[in-house]
């Protein structure tokens, strides 16, 4: 079910881009936001279904960042020239610096690493592709 | 480029460039097979791993390019390397286990070669090839005339040599990546990777110290440059410079692209272990963001120093970068940035170099059905080849290699990412929708972009896009919709069940 939803979005996103692309407008720059945000999210649920587990423990840690990712994009579409000014920059310069960049490592890199052996590649998985790798030569 | 020619900075490049011969001799007793020619013998840790596909991802153009382009658009350019958070995430999950298990079952050593396994279709992987050879000569070419051009300043060429100074700097720069990647195949492609990897890293956060120092600090800087008649806000703000469509393409191109790069995808298939890819997304990144600073770090600097009278507005926005480190950093600090910066472009060079003979000696034999035999042997002549071809190609028609160069990243994203991303986790995806894919990506990518820059045939039509809109992104969002749109049209009549390693492979 979660293969099928994230193809269905990436079949939604990926024509909605390119009509987007001749539009222009202001509409096309909200489209934009959303959709380029929520792509690699799509992509990455592709990736990680397993089966009848589905995202298994990466159900938050994806969500998480299909948040980050839109609400960054949006907010920095959202803001009038940028916004008030933090730490000498704009808010939404200074948003992509210390939110949109650093907070997204920390989430991919944490939640691969924590549930790369309990879901991501298993001993099992790798125990059967060993013996499918073996099997011609002993029939050879 | 301003005069680089101090005693520091040729010090520092002459030690680099023994360095990277001694890696190269040090490699040569390693490499004894094709696969220690392509894969360096598949024995790669994660660390290694991590920073060696970031040497190859980030050419000089971090180093020179960016700070360049920020001087121009402002911080809008922030938008290349914005998605720089989750794309090793995305590679991570997306493709790297699936191309690393790949390997595993199978003697998969090439991209094409990940084509073939999961396609079983000779026309994917032979057009999968192709775009990657078009891609590998002007990027290469494009590295190689810059190699040229740094060299023969910081050792001093115009002096000795006169008119014959860039040949001479060329001839120097490509002695050295040939001798190394020749002898030593990617052995010696990944072990002075990882040398320059580290180099780029130490300059990147040194000069970055340096850049925020000289301007007064972050906050000061913002103040400098928001008040300056120069600059003003406009330079500060996401969007400043930059048409939205335009920098939410480059966040798209770059953060989704990331997924077709043979240079770095090439890097998974060398890991010892693919349980080691635990590690991928956290070395990589890091290592990503670390360079990165330089960019950020000298693209504030300049323009608050012009805004402050204590540098001269910039001819040549290129020159942002060598010019605040000859002027604002010691020269040991300069030279280890100048040498950063020359190990930036070689990184990215060698492992383009052993991709493209890859393409020549490997996956486009192996798409017409005749594979090689001796594959080492070939595969050094072929990095001769592909390097001097791709060096008489850019001498030859400089313009249109820097053209053709500027954009390759999109056309490997464009070409290469749907048929690998969403191929190697839907089993339904046909080998025609791949070729389809691969060949709109990569044939799309270059049209428009031609047609977008070109100003030779000013009758040619304009493309029809809205103001601000990427060609490359374009070209990537209709590659996916080609994939997807084939592989529902012809999912019925359906390709030939899976064998049985590339499921398990697919399923793991």
């Amino acid at each position: 079910v979660t293969s099928r939803r994230a193809i269905g979005l990436l079949a939604l996103l990926s024509p909605l881009l390119l009509a987007a692309s001749f539009w222009g407008g202001e509409a096309a720059q909200w489209i934009w936001a959303v959709a380029v945000a929520l792509f690699p999210v799509a992509l990455i649920a592709l990736g990680v279904t397993r089966g009848r587990e589905g995202l298994g423990p990466l159900r938050l840690p994806l969500l998480l960042l299909a948040a980050v990712l839109t609400g960054s994009l949006v907010l920095l579409l959202a803001l009038p020239d940028g916004g008030p000014t933090v730490f000498g920059l704009p808010l939404g310069t200074a948003w992509i610096l210390f939110i949109l960049v650093p907070v997204p490592l920390a989430i991919v890199a944490w939640a691969y690493a924590f549930s790369f052996d309990r879901f991501w590649l298993r001993e099992e998985d790798l125990e059967r592709l060993r013996q499918l790798r073996s099997a011609p030569r002993e029939e050879g | 480029v301003p005069l680089l020619d101090r005693p520091w900075i040729l010090a520092s490049a002459l030690v680099y460039l023994a360095g990277v011969l001694a890696i190269g001799v040090w490699s040569a007793r390693r490499t004894r097979t094709a696969r220690d020619f392509w894969i360096a013998g598949q024995s790669l840790g994660p660390v290694v791993t991590g920073i060696v596909t970031m040497a190859a991802a980030f050419s000089g153009f971090v180093f020179l390019g960016g700070p360049g382009l920020t001087y121009r658009i402002g911080l809008s350019s922030l938008f290349i390397n914005a998605s720089v958070g989750f794309t090793s995430g995305l590679l991570g999950w997306a493709v790297a286990k699936r191309l690393r298990l790949l390997a595993e079952v199978r003697e998969v050593y090439t991209v094409p070669d990940a084509v073939l396994a999961r396609y079983r279709s000779r026309v994917a992987s032979g057009t999968a090839a192709v775009a990657i050879l078009i891609g590998t000569v002007s990027y290469l070419g494009v590295q190689l005339l810059a190699l040229g051009r740094l060299l023969e300043p910081v050792l001093g060429l115009p002096d000795l040599v006169g008119r014959w100074s860039f040949p001479a700097a060329l001839a120097i720069g490509l002695g050295v990546l040939l001798f190394y990647s020749v002898v030593g195949g990617m052995v010696a492609g990944v072990y002075t990777d990882l040398f320059q990897g580290a180099l780029m890293m130490l300059a990147a956060l040194v000069v970055f110290g340096y850049a925020m120092a000289s301007g007064g600090g972050l906050s000061r800087i913002g103040t400098t440059l928001a008040g300056s008649e120069a600059f003003g806000r406009t330079f500060l703000e996401p969007f400043g410079k930059t048409p939205v469509l335009t920098a939410f393409g480059f966040f798209f191109v770059f953060g989704i692209g990331v997924l077709g790069q043979p240079h770095m995808l090439h890097k998974f298939f060398m890991l010892r272990d693919p349980r080691k890819l635990r590690w991928l997304p956290f070395t990589l990144g890091f290592s990503q963001i670390l360079c990165l600073l330089i960019w950020l770090g000298i693209g504030l600097a300049v323009p608050a120093l012009v805004a402050q009278g204590r540098l001269a507005p910039l001819a040549n926005p290129d020159e942002a970068a060598p010019l605040f480190l000859l002027h604002f950093t010691p020269g040991i600090v300069a030279g280890l940035a100048i040498a950063g910066i020359l190990a930036a472009i070689m990184s990215t060079a060698d492992s383009f170099m052993n991709i493209g003979s890859a393409v020549l000696v490997r996956d486009l034999p192996r798409a017409f059905g005749h594979p090689l035999r001796d594959e080492l042997f070939w595969g050094r002549l072929a990095t001769v080849a592909v390097t001097l071809g791709s060096t008489a190609l850019a001498y030859a028609y400089n313009d249109l290699i820097a053209l053709l160069g500027t954009f390759a990243f999109g056309t490997f994203g464009a070409a290469l990412a749907p048929a690998l991303a969403i191929g190697l986790n839907w089993r339904r995806v046909t080998a025609t929708a791949a070729t389809a894919s691969i060949a709109t990506g990569a044939g799309l990518n270059l049209v428009l972009e031609l047609l977008n820059r070109q100003t030779w045939f000013p009758s040619l039509p304009k493309l029809p896009f809205a103001p601000g809109v990427l060609p490359g992104a374009v070209s990537l969002a209709a590659s996916f919709t080609v994939l997807l749109g084939v592989t529902a049209w012809t999912a019925r009549r359906g390709d030939p069940p899976l064998d049985p390693d590339v499921s398990a492979v697919m399923e793991a």
